[in-house]
């Protein structure tokens, strides 16, 4: 942003915003405000408030006290389709298409009353907006004629982009939404941030990615349970004191692992042999004991298939799986040979949202609390659960507490709980550390680097190309579906020859 | 915060309601509730409490099966037919819970290999069975027991026996929903087909055991209505599918099963039903006006039971 187009007088701002959920104070009189063409980041641990704030501005929950102003009026919308509507839109984390409609009417959600003569809709003019307003962030290869379930969860993402866009708001909400979508989907959120600020509008941009946030915006707030922590303009922008400021500490110990030693065990627990299908074509791999096996690549290389068809969620059309010498067919399979799996859409696939912590846990352990052949005791369940809440620091009130409460880290400890607990050998983990802070990606990646230590074995599929180096004994990349390049652990690998080879 | 204090009281909501109406009754009978009344009431709790409870396994998936009380039709039926044909109380006995069984299983194959919406599946299943009942009843309004006053049939037609029957089954139910991996894998279906089939779940092996179940309640009510009426009519069970719906909703289950999902929920909700239409019946209110009333109470029940489920889905409030 050019500093010439800026212009002090605040577009929109929150004062004293105060918001409570129970006993859980999670905004505590919290200001801020966002100037024409600046593109403020939100930046804080997981449960600072940050997507708290910013969804009361959309519209989507009120404050208990406080107050808004926008454009210098109060400012008090009345749903997120009023705040979009009068000029401020935001892309939500979670996912806000609907999948059995069709694309171009998830698009036209909320105003069909626009597209409608004599009672009917005309759908060719529903179309005709959607293929627009796609048009308008630069994508030009998705049919909205098409229904919304024909579209994988990076390109529904792009769909809501397109929908919130359409609406020209004067204050673009961009909520985690950079971890939800592909490369191609975040250039295109990059480059819409770009265009509002140079049309004088302005950004509110929240990622858990520091180095990101730096990037994209040129004003950071730091939020920490609640409070407004600091601001820090573009020119004092600096890695380590946005860590110190999100966190309130130093970051003790190694991020990643310090050591360069790839050394692993000899034995292959884990073997593809000749996979095709989903994507993938005559793909063969082996993962030996103790080794942290990294597989990168663009989103759609196939490697996210790949985890679900070495777990056995997926079938493959040809080629086997084997842990040791026994195939994997299906997830019982690989379950009973110690086989763990972290999905990377953690929300609809890896948690039972709407259960307790208790039963999240549990459940992949059933087999291990049974006592008599068949009677499983509930104190046998709490003890198995709250170790892995005590072991994992789960912030929670107890394990009975819904897990939809949680924030994201908290959400992806209780996964790994699910399968620590389940005293997993193996360990398949798609895009462990999406959508969580610094401090539990931190504890995270020392996990890791302890079971290897403990002789776990572990995949570790990401997008996340420093995660891959910093971890792996071995990277693996993929393209259209198959391996195009090993790398082994050393400290002259970089991101930039990695990535040379996955374009 | 408000489903937060719902999700607090809630389960102690539907015990509040029997207790409730539980003091209702009493004023109703001026305090002086007699053993005829209490017979009553356990013979008409005992059938629908054993067939809620196993509707309950199905409701934990967030299904339910309509054709229950039709089903329960037809083994009434069949096992009359059977005692009829020389089989005995035993082979009477053995036929209801096979019909059951088959009934589960048919209505299991289905939605697991053809992949069928349960509800929508399970509402063609009941005409299929009310027309099956009235072939069997070949024209007939209905079908009695021979030698009924001196025969074995006779010799079951005691209420304490009934009440026997809806123990024993009560209290394996709760053994298999609370302390054994099939009440757990239900939660977790119900929950969400997708993360059951990622913790190693067979969705279909669970499926055909929850509605083989559900089975064994439909031949066990069905023997115990035999006990009762001992005779099956074109009409029997017709309307028990429903009210047996209505009673899991009444007490207490979560509309959409899952993690929440209570066993007691089908004898808490019976004897609410039977209560409460004991209670209309003793105020004088027809049997239409009363269904009238049964029914609004249960459309209040459903809305307070939706209530923290509505909020949950609208409001992102809960997820920081």
């Amino acid at each position: 942003m050019s500093e010439s187009m800026r212009n002090d007088a605040p577009l929109v701002e929150t004062r004293g915003i105060v918001k409570t959920f129970g006993v859980v104070t999670a905004l505590n009189n919290v200001d801020i405000e966002v100037r024409k063409g600046e593109v403020l980041g939100l930046i804080g641990e997981n449960g600072s408030g940050k997507s708290t704030v910013t969804s009361i501005l959309a519209g989507i929950q009120p404050p208990d006290s406080g107050k808004m102003l926008f454009k210098g009026q109060p400012w008090r919308p009345e749903s997120m389709t009023d705040a979009l509507n009068r000029g401020i839109g935001m892309i939500v984390q979670e996912s806000g298409v609907i999948a059995g409609i069709t694309i171009a009417e998830n698009i036209a959600l909320g105003e069909y009353s626009k597209f409608g003569k004599y009672g009917f809709l005309s759908k060719n003019a529903i179309i005709a907006e959607a293929k627009k307003a796609l048009s308008s962030i630069g994508v030009d290869d998705i049919d909205p004629s098409l229904p919304a379930f024909t579209l994988d969860l990076q390109d529904r993402k792009i769909i809501e982009i397109a929908k919130v866009w359409a609406k020209q708001p004067d204050v673009f909400v961009v909520d985690e939404t950079t971890t939800a979508v592909s490369q191609r989907g975040r250039q295109i959120l990059y480059d819409l941030v770009k265009r509002q600020s140079e049309a004088g509008k302005s950004v509110i941009f929240i990622s858990h990615d520091i180095e990101e946030v730096m990037d994209v915006c040129s004003r950071v707030t730091v939020l920490r349970d609640g409070n407004i922590i600091q601001s820090l303009d573009k020119a004092d922008f600096s890695l380590d004191e946005i860590k110190r400021l999100m966190i309130g500490r130093e970051l003790k110990g190694d991020y990643y692992r310090s050591d360069y030693d790839g050394s692993c065990g000899s034995d292959v627990v884990l073997s593809a042999h000749h996979l095709t299908g989903h994507g993938i074509t005559d793909l063969s791999l082996d993962l030996h004991q103790g080794e942290i096996l990294g597989i990168g690549g663009m989103s759609h290389c196939g490697m996210h298939p790949l985890g679900k068809l070495l777990f056995g969620v997926l079938k493959p059309s040809s080629g086997e799986v084997l842990a040791g010498s026994e195939p994997i067919k299906n997830v019982a399979q690989a379950m009973k040979n110690s086989i763990g799996y972290v999905s990377k859409d953690r929300d609809t696939e890896a948690l039972l949202l709407r259960a307790p912590i208790r039963d999240n846990i549990v459940s992949a352990g059933l087999n291990k609390l049974i006592k008599s052949m068949f009677f499983i005791f509930p104190k046998d369940e709490k003890a198995y659960s709250q170790k892995q809440v005590d072991d994992f620091s789960i912030k929670c009130s107890s394990d009975l507490q819904f897990v939809g409460q949680l924030s994201g880290g908290n959400k992806q400890k209780v996964v790994f709980g699910k399968w620590i607990g389940a005293e997993s050998k193996i360990l398949i983990l798609d895009c462990p550390t999406r959508g969580i802070d610094i401090g539990v990606k931190q504890a995270m990646y020392q996990l890791m680097y302890r079971l290897k230590k403990e002789g776990v074995s572990i995949i570790m599929i990401s997008e996340e190309m420093t995660e891959l180096i910093g971890m792996s004994d071995r990277l693996i990349i993929m393209k259209n579906g198959k391996i195009e390049q090993e790398f082994a652990r050393s400290e002259k690998l970089t991101e930039r020859s990695v990535i040379d080879c996955m374009v | 915060m408000k489903s937060k204090i719902f999700e607090k009281i809630r389960p102690v909501l539907s015990f509040a309601g029997l207790i409730l109406l539980i003091i209702v009754y009493l004023f109703a009978v001026n305090f002086k509730p007699s053993l005829f009344h209490l017979q009553t009431i356990i013979d008409q709790v005992a059938v629908m409490a054993v067939l809620s409870t196993g509707a309950v396994f199905i409701f934990s998936l967030g299904s339910f099966d309509i054709s229950l009380g039709v089903s329960a039709g037809v083994s009434v039926c069949l096992g009359i037919m059977a005692y009829n044909a020389g089989f005995g109380l035993w082979g009477m006995f053995v036929v209801c819970i096979a019909i059951g069984l088959a009934a589960g299983l048919v209505n299991s194959l289905l939605s697991t290999v053809f992949k069928m919406p349960v509800f929508i599946m399970t509402m063609a299943m009941m005409t299929v069975l009310t027309a099956i009942l009235q072939i069997l009843l070949d024209g007939k309004t209905d079908l009695k027991i021979i030698n009924d006053i001196s025969g074995p049939a006779r010799s079951v037609d005691n209420t304490w026996i009934r009440l026997a029957f809806m123990a024993v089954f009560f209290v394996v139910c709760i053994v298999l929903f609370n302390y054994t991996r099939i009440g757990r894998r239900n939660k977790i279906l119900g929950g969400s087909a997708k993360v059951a089939a990622q913790t190693g779940i067979s969705v279909a092996k669970q499926t055909i055991v929850t509605f083989l179940i559900s089975g064994a309640a439909v031949g066990i009510s069905a023997f115990l209505m035999i006990t009762r009426s001992r005779s099956v009519s074109t009409t029997t069970g017709t309307s028990l599918g429903m009210d047996v719906m209505m009673a899991i909703v009444f007490g207490g289950m979560p509309l959409s099963g899952g993690a929440y999902s209570k066993i007691s929920s089908g004898v808490i909700g019976s004897l609410s039903m039977v209560l409460l239409s004991q209670i209309l019946t003793i105020l004088g209110v027809s049997a239409g006006l009363s269904q009238v009333y049964k029914s609004v109470l249960f459309l209040v029940v459903v809305f307070v039971a939706s209530f923290a489920y509505r909020e949950k889905t609208l409001s992102r409030a809960e997820m920081f």
